[in-house]
């Protein structure tokens, strides 16, 4: 372990992998309480077709998957209750057809190949020594506005028109969601991969709620677990050599099932 | 009514739509304070659109909105609204006192947590719908009877003085359904509340409520429940058969 620990790349994903795990686990208490998994996979595929948007164009290409990625998420927050299509049906056609875009125009363009497995699956040695101190802001900034309007957000959640009738800003908080949850996509995209990156907006939630008895206990597994498995996923990562992506998201799995074994013995 | 003592809920020619398809026509009605009034009709005969009026989550195309004689959402006293159901995901471990705590949102604003005060009002509330031994528990384990009245308790929770409910008692059965006017009832009298609400259970209700409003997007009858609740008022509103009408309506309980 102190072996691992040794390396600048290592200290560095683990650094921007916690800092992603903690946002990523608070997130993942609103995707699961408001059922938004299949919003979380609908857009980290959209984050591809944003990421060869920015390789055509040539701006930065997560720069460029931000802001497409945004621009999706408050399109289907628009379109709630607006359009004929369900949201559902939506987000399963459009969001597919941005990845497919994405690849192919990743594809033909020779410099940025090689670079499309690390997209998809995540790569330790991906996270650059500048981006450390702008996704430490980012984390920072979205735990702040959730915790500023954590009660609001699962009042809304639980609730949406008692908690329209009491005041809450319903629709702004559904953006602010949407939002942070683009943003933390994208950011997650050099360690997890867009393949798998929704998987780590569920699986701490999942986990947290498999043992938890309240809202506060949830939160901390879904933290604990979540930093647990990003730590545990690039230790294999370098250790076997494979893509940190699935490494985090099956040690995720494994923490969740445990966790799953260990609350069912807990109510019988 | 004096000026000094509005009533609790004034309409005044109000009409309203959705995306220019008309849902109230002319809609004229006024609630005395501490009243039980009963919003009643077929489904879309516009009793949810009262009840988002009244909120001011929704604004008349014409005619005036008042509650206790603000526009809705000025009044400083906030408005208790009942839905008719809350729906949490599987094994959420959301318990009965977070969801009456919830109550207290809209009054603390954001970035302040729910303090002592807040708690035992929350505890308050679900005492006074008989439920405090339960604040601890899961509130999906709740049967649907009790939920209603974590609800009931949620709202009470914001201290208001107007409770809007938006038939609450859909899925329930028979019983849990005259225990939940029952205690709606109590509620009124001991806690010396108004209130609305839109509901199909037209003999319990007959029962309990003070006023009836008829409603099919006019409204078709108004006043206390033996005047509307006849067969032929009833007939023209749901358009069944008048005898059938008697049967459901008027016959309510001996």
């Amino acid at each position: 372990m102190s072996e691992f620990l040794a390396y600048t790349f290592v200290q560095r994903a683990l650094a921007v992998g916690i800092l992603l795990a903690v946002t990523c686990a608070v997130l993942s208490f609103f995707v699961v309480l408001k059922r938004m998994s299949f919003v979380g996979v609908g857009l980290s595929h959209a984050a591809l077709g944003g990421v060869a948007l920015g390789v055509v164009l040539g701006v930065p290409p997560l720069l460029a998957a931000a802001l497409f990625t945004i621009g999706v998420a408050w399109v289907i927050g628009w379109m709630r209750g607006r359009s004929e299509v369900s949201e559902d049906t939506a987000i399963g056609v459009f969001f597919p057809t941005a990845m497919a875009l994405g690849v192919v125009l990743i594809s033909l363009s020779p410099t940025y190949r090689q670079d499309l497995m690390a997209y998809l699956f995540g790569n330790i040695l991906s996270v650059r020594q500048g981006e450390v101190l702008p996704l430490a802001a980012l984390s920072a900034m979205s735990l702040g506005l959730i915790g500023w309007w954590f009660k609001e957000l699962l009042f809304a959640g639980v609730d949406e028109e008692a908690a329209q009738a009491a005041g809450v800003p319903v629709r702004p908080l559904r953006f602010l969601l949407l939002t942070l949850l683009a943003v933390t996509i994208v950011a997650s995209v050099r360690l997890v991969g867009i393949v798998l990156v929704s998987a780590f907006l569920v699986i701490p939630a999942a986990t947290g709620q498999a043992l938890a008895r309240s809202l506060k206990g949830m939160l901390v597994l879904a933290v604990a677990s979540s930093v647990a498995s990003v730590v545990l996923g690039l230790w294999l990562s370098w250790a076997w050599d494979i893509p940190s992506g699935a490494a985090i998201v099956l040690s995720s799995a494994v923490l969740f099932f445990a966790a799953l074994a260990l609350g069912s013995r807990q109510n019988t | 009514m004096t000026r000094a003592d509005p009533a609790a809920i004034v309409l005044d020619r109000v009409s309203a739509s959705y995306d220019g398809r008309p849902a109230l026509e002319d809609v004229s009605f006024q609630v005395p304070q501490g009243d039980f009034a009963a919003l009643i009709g077929p489904n879309g005969a516009g009793k949810s659109t009262i009840l988002r009026l009244l909120l001011g989550l929704l604004h008349p195309t014409s005619g005036r909105v008042e509650v206790f004689g603000h526009p809705p959402g000025r009044d400083e006293r906030p408005i208790g609204y009942v839905p008719q159901k809350v729906v949490i995901p599987r094994g959420f471990p959301i318990t009965v006192l977070d969801v009456a705590l919830m109550g207290r949102t809209g009054i603390l604003g954001p970035g302040r947590r729910p303090g002592a005060r807040d708690r035992e009002l929350a505890m308050a509330s679900l005492a006074l719908v008989g439920l405090a031994d339960d604040a601890a528990r899961r509130f999906q384990d709740l049967s649907g009877g009790q939920q209603q009245r974590v609800l009931i308790a949620r709202a009470l929770c914001s201290e208001p003085r107007l409770l809007l409910l938006d038939e609450p008692t859909a899925g329930l059965d028979s019983g849990a359904r005259a225990r939940f006017y029952s205690l709606v009832c109590q509620l009124q009298h001991g806690q010396g509340l108004t209130l609305l609400c839109a509901t199909h259970d037209l003999d319990v209700v007959g029962e309990h409520a003070d006023a009836l409003i008829l409603l099919d997007r006019v409204v078709l009858a108004q006043g206390n429940p033996d005047e509307v609740l006849t067969g032929s008022t009833l007939a023209r509103a749901y358009s069944f058969p008048k005898a059938h009408a008697h049967l459901h309506g008027a016959g309510g309980a001996p």
